[in-house]
């Protein structure tokens, strides 16, 4: 309720109309989107909805077709690639993990955008990995093999990577997907205590729609590569957003224990209009 | 549990590993010392350990010892050690960056474009008379330059759009090798009477080696240290996948190319000198990572010296094998050379292999 007041912050994120996809195909044309710093924003939408390329687009892990994105004001694809990691870090969807790298080496890496290349072949005792590590609460795992950890324990690992670059901005594709329900909360929590804490700016892909509408001040619907609903939780997620997009018939109800707006749906409507991708 | 508690867990739980990679470390450069020791005492006639000594220190009691032991023994054991740590440390480089455990210079056609290049320069040269001294120079460059263009067109090949993916060049890669390989075999058909010395650099021998052959490696071994040294905290970036090593500040692509080059680099001029010895290239880097881990600034220098002390150890076996004290057994091949030491990594690697394989998944 709080978060109501009219503060006007510089966007983290602009796009000018940008066209997303790759290779030859195309996925979103003429997006526009901005995202207010220090904000927590989940986009959502069903398989093939252009969520994710659209995040991967922010993130500049794919260029655009056409249009610019803009971080902080300046060309993403334009900046050295070292200054924008010091500004803006990304857990990606999937994670390679070599075989018998342990979580302490791995979350050193997180230095590498400050540190550079040459001076990563020292050993790195920043104060930042110590709290990244404290925060995930891997303390206990600092040299064990990630390959030997729980999934829990694992995303835990890549978010502490993540955690230790120190960036003002930080981008989660699907964060939850391989985790049980709690670990999924666990990470939400620690994703939201960042933005309130040190105001972080947040923007994630998330397949839960009440876990967005919970741990986000706007969520971003987007159906055939287009944003179809832009706006707070509730405005957001309505039955006629579930039907159209989704094609879930749902109720929305308000969560006794959070007062966010949860949908419960009850059944699919069946229709060739599916399968996008 | 208070915060000090915490603390000083955690900083004894740092020391210990970084203890232990240390100790491995040393008593791996500590084995390899004593190994290369009992190389140069070991030959046709053994040496004392006093003799080898005074034979080193040019204080040897008879000219002939200190014949074996500088011109013969020490360059032998030099070349076995320094192109033991190339190729492994290629190895090493290529697993990490195309992050996949079977990935060695072999496995993405590198050691076959180089023995290519050295079986074509011996096949041209035999028409010649006294080749023999000539090979010296031509050979090695051959091979190096065999390596260097297979490395480059597995690169080529699998490079789509935006990048080369890992996927996409161990797969090119082991295409070339096998279409190099056909070539060398064609070759290898109508090389005629020279088959021996040609089957030598298939498999890989440290027979005949000289200072001559140190006096190319070292070179090679010291441009290419400075891009090792570069490529290490690059890789340890990349080994955590395009996404990551790009939200981290590297472009990737680049990156890649970059490790892919030192890693062709390592193993062509390694091979240009030895030949194609099998399996070191893939197992000493696994052996290293159950040693020290996946960190390539401990992963590198450990399969280094693993490489080493792998390569030094065989042609120590294959020495002790060509030996005459073997009744019924007469392991020269007909042109008298020995048996080469890359008949003894294939022979002890691919059990061993097995073995870590089944070690690892258990």
């Amino acid at each position: 309720m709080t978060r109501k007041e009219p503060v006007i912050r510089k966007p983290a994120f602009l796009t000018d109309g940008i066209s997303t996809g790759y290779g030859g195909h195309v996925v979103s044309q003429s997006l526009s989107l901005s995202v207010e710093s220090g904000s927590r924003t989940s986009l959502v939408g069903p398989n093939g909805s252009g969520k994710s390329t659209t995040l991967k687009t922010l993130a500049r892990l794919m260029a655009p077709l056409a249009g610019t994105v803009y971080l902080n004001g300046q060309d993403i694809n334009r900046l050295p690639t070292r200054q924008v990691a010091r500004q803006m870090a990304i857990l990606p969807q999937v994670h390679e993990v070599p075989a018998e790298l342990t979580v302490l080496e791995l979350v050193e890496q997180g230095r590498f955008p400050h540190v550079g290349a040459l001076r990563m072949l020292r050993r790195q005792d920043d104060e930042a990995i110590e709290e990244a590590i404290r925060m995930t609460r891997l303390e206990d795992f600092t040299h064990r093999p990630i390959d030997t950890l729980s999934g829990g324990e694992r995303q835990r690992a890549w978010m502490a990577l993540a955690l230790a670059q120190r960036t003002e901005i930080l981008l989660l594709d699907e964060p939850t997907t391989f985790l049980d329900v709690g670990h999924q909360l666990d990470l939400l929590q620690l994703v939201s205590g960042l933005n309130r804490d040190q105001g972080v700016t947040i923007v994630m892909v998330l397949h839960d729609l009440n876990h967005a509408a919970r741990f986000s001040d706007r969520m971003i619907a987007m159906s055939g590569g287009e944003i179809v609903a832009d706006g707070v939780p509730g405005e957001v997620l309505t039955p006629g957003l579930l039907r159209d997009c989704f094609g879930v018939e749902a109720s929305v109800v308000t969560d006794p224990n959070t007062g966010s707006p949860m949908c419960i749906p009850y059944s699919p409507i069946l229709s060739g209009n599916d399968g996008r991708e | 549990m208070t915060i000090t508690a915490v603390v000083s867990r955690r900083g004894n739980v740092a020391a210990a590993p970084a203890v232990r990679t240390r100790r491995i470390l040393v008593t791996l450069g500590l084995v390899l010392l004593a190994l290369m020791f009992a190389y140069v005492m070991l030959g046709p006639v053994i040496f004392s350990p006093d003799l080898v000594v005074k034979a080193l220190f040019d204080r040897a009691e008879a000219v002939h010892h200190r014949i074996s032991v500088w011109e013969v023994r020490l360059p032998r054991v030099l070349i076995a050690a320094l192109a033991g740590s190339m190729l492994s440390s290629s190895g090493a480089l290529l697993q990490s960056v195309l992050r996949n455990p079977l990935a060695a210079p072999a496995t993405v056609g590198v050691t076959q474009g180089a023995v290519l290049g050295a079986v074509l320069a011996l096949v041209v040269t035999f028409g010649s008379e006294g080749a023999l001294n000539d090979l010296n120079a031509l050979v090695p460059l051959a091979a190096i330059a065999g390596g260097l263009l297979a490395g480059a067109l597995v690169y080529v090949l699998s490079y789509r759009r935006a990048g080369a993916d890992p996927i996409r060049l161990i797969l090119t890669g082991v295409v070339v090798a096998a279409a190099v390989s056909s070539v060398t075999s064609f070759m290898v058909l109508i090389s005629g009477s020279h088959i021996d010395s040609i089957v030598l650099w298939l498999v890989g021998s440290l027979s005949t080696r000289t200072w001559d052959h140190l006096v190319f490696l070292v070179p090679v071994a010291v441009l290419v240290l400075p891009l090792v040294v570069m490529a290490i905290p690059l890789a340890n970036a990349l080994q955590l996948g395009d996404s990551t090593s790009v939200s981290l500040g590297l472009r990737s692509e680049a990156a890649r190319a970059f490790i892919l080059m030192t890693a062709v680099v390592l193993a062509a001029g390694s091979v240009s000198v030895v030949g194609g010895i099998a399996f070191l290239g893939l197992i000493g880097p696994h052996l290293a990572r159950s040693l020290v881990g996946s960190d390539l600034r401990r992963l590198l220098i450990c399969s280094a010296l693993v490489g080493a002390v792998i390569l030094v150890g065989a042609d120590l076996l294959a020495r002790v094998f060509s030996l005459d004290w073997i009744p019924f057994v007469d392991v020269r091949t007909e042109s008298g050379s020995r048996v080469p030491v890359g008949a003894f990594t294939a022979l002890v690697g691919a059990p061993f292999f097995i073995y870590l394989m089944r070690e690892r998944t258990r």
